[in-house]
């Protein structure tokens, strides 16, 4: 399946750091987001260490699949899906391991969300508040659970979704990589279909930006990168509180079958009759 | 002041306010809303409320108390949930109620956070403990989980029933869809039903389902029971024990 895609960070208005992070390696289709956590510029350490980690264990898992797979996993999830799980929990170790040999370090940590796509399967692996997003025929599902306070006390039935968005503890997390040195890890296994959207995000687009602002914007711009930019730029307008990263994943549409051949062949025919000169 | 309405097969039998005082409810005739039913416990459920909240508690009923389909043990209510009991449900209308919102900063006692933080295992079971003490324990009985279905009632597909075990499911001719649609002009990706923290919900493919009858407007919320109609095929959506 054809796969575009296109990634933006930003600061936003009111934070000094960026402790976002996130890398797109289009070759593999890995899509990596982590948001940072931690005084001074630890958060910025912590993210990037995860970012890279992950890209990297899973890099090298292509070259060796013989590599060790870390962590409980059930039999049934793919190679990929393993894999990436495995680098999450690499990346939590990484991080820890780090927190602990530099004192300066104590308490920082990251999110992780990240989605490998492998022909028509996404593997998703994930830990803590940013969010990966599935738009199919117009609408927007949320695929990971958030792990933090408000979004268990919204699942448990003490908050209400809309107090849940007004509560002072809303950056409480009850997970993320590097606070403790064994990690749960959510992974999940799904079809694409061909026109889905995929979107990575940190919270600072999900705090400042209502979900059907998100589906309206991904509908309306079919390039990735300026969907993702103007995603980022809503947030900033609208007050851009923290830290926003958005990674934008297009599955394109499959032509196949002797339907869609036909009007290919028609398509090409009518360029190649047209006087306006073409390839 | 809030109001339970009591309903069998969406036709109103009983109404009943909720005061001071808790509203009992099962198939003894001594309780606030009967409910004439051999599936209803004598003393089943009461709903209550405790710190400005609509509360419904089980009382180790036979057959279980579901609120909008999970099964609970005690559970807040907000308004437009419906609890089930047996084959009869209680709409609940808090509308006329100005809950107070419940302020997990003052309650917890934690400091007021701007930077993201985790918490220890310590501080996060002091968190949780916290918010079991308002009174929250709402159980997924294991074992007696149920299970959503859909059962096919008429139209061409490569299975009569499906169990909805992915968080994504997809009707269509794809062969990646879980409910393959047979035939000619078939499309590739009919419609879709996924899982949220709250339930199913069904939402448009390319085409716009039916759901008893009338077309949604968007993404609607699945209740046990429904039938969904798509490219000819009709669903019937239910959740087994």
């Amino acid at each position: 399946m054809q796969i575009a895609s296109g990634g933006v960070t930003s600061v936003g208005r009111v934070r000094a750091n960026n402790e976002d992070c996130f890398k797109i390696v289009e070759s593999m289709n890995l899509f990596v987001l982590s948001d940072g956590m931690g005084g001074e510029a630890h958060g910025e350490i912590a993210s990037a260490l995860a970012v890279e980690t992950v890209v990297k264990h899973c890099m090298e898992t292509e070259q060796d699949p013989a590599m060790t797979v870390f962590g409980d996993m059930p039999a049934a999830w793919s190679e990929k899906t393993k894999r990436l799980s495995s680098a999450v929990h690499l990346a939590n170790k990484s991080i820890y391991d780090s927190a602990h040999k530099h004192a300066e370090q104590h308490g920082m940590g990251a999110t992780l969300t990240a989605a490998w796509i492998d022909g028509t399967r996404v593997s998703i692996a994930h830990v803590g508040d940013s969010r990966a997003y599935l738009l199919r025929s117009g609408s927007l599902q949320q695929l990971t659970s958030d792990h933090s306070l408000v979004a268990e006390q919204v699942r448990r039935g003490i908050l209400t979704p809309a107090e849940a968005e007004r509560s002072e503890m809303q950056s409480v997390l009850l997970r993320a990589l590097g606070a403790h040195e064994d990690i749960e890890v959510d992974a999940e296994e799904h079809t694409v279909f061909p026109r889905d959207i995929l979107l990575l995000c940190s919270d600072g687009l999900t705090r400042m930006v209502t979900e059907p602002e998100i589906a309206g914007t991904l509908q309306a711009e079919p390039d990735p990168a300026k969907a993702a930019g103007r995603l980022v730029e809503l947030a900033n307008d609208q007050g851009g509180a923290d830290n926003v990263t958005v990674v934008v994943v297009r599955a394109g549409a499959e032509s196949k079958g002797w339907f869609s051949w036909l009007r290919r062949g028609a398509k090409n025919s009518s360029q190649g009759n047209g006087s306006a000169g073409g390839k | 002041m809030a109001k339970l309405s009591l309903m069998f097969e969406n036709k109103l039998v009983k109404e009943v306010p909720v005061g001071s005082r808790p509203v009992a409810i099962g198939r003894s005739p001594d309780n606030d809303l009967p409910v004439d039913n051999l599936a209803v416990s004598n003393y089943h459920a009461r709903v209550y409320f405790e710190a400005n909240r609509l509360v419904v508690e089980d009382l180790d009923s036979l057959n279980g108390t579901f609120v909008n389909d999970l099964r609970v043990e005690r559970a807040t209510l907000h308004d437009g949930d419906s609890i089930w009991i047996g084959k009869h449900h209680i709409k609940v209308d808090a509308s006329g109620d100005a809950v107070p919102a419940w302020d997990p900063g003052k309650k917890a006692a934690a400091p007021k956070i701007n930077e993201t933080m985790v918490l220890d295992t310590k501080a996060r079971r002091d968190m949780l403990q916290q918010a079991a003490a308002m009174g929250e324990r709402t159980q997924f009985a294991a074992g007696r989980l149920k299970v959503p279905t859909l059962v096919v009632l008429s139209g061409n597909t490569d299975q009569k029933e499906y169990v909805i075990t992915n968080k994504l499911t997809v009707i269509g001719k794809s062969k990646m869809a879980t409910v393959r649609l047979k035939g000619w002009l078939k499309p590739q990706l009919a419609a879709q039903i996924n899982q949220r923290d709250d339930g199913y919900y069904v939402g448009p493919g390319d085409k716009v389902p039916r759901v008893n009858g009338a077309s949604i407007p968007g993404p609607l919320r699945l209740n046990d029971g429904d039938t969904i109609e798509v490219c000819g095929v009709r669903l019937n959506f239910i959740f087994r024990d």
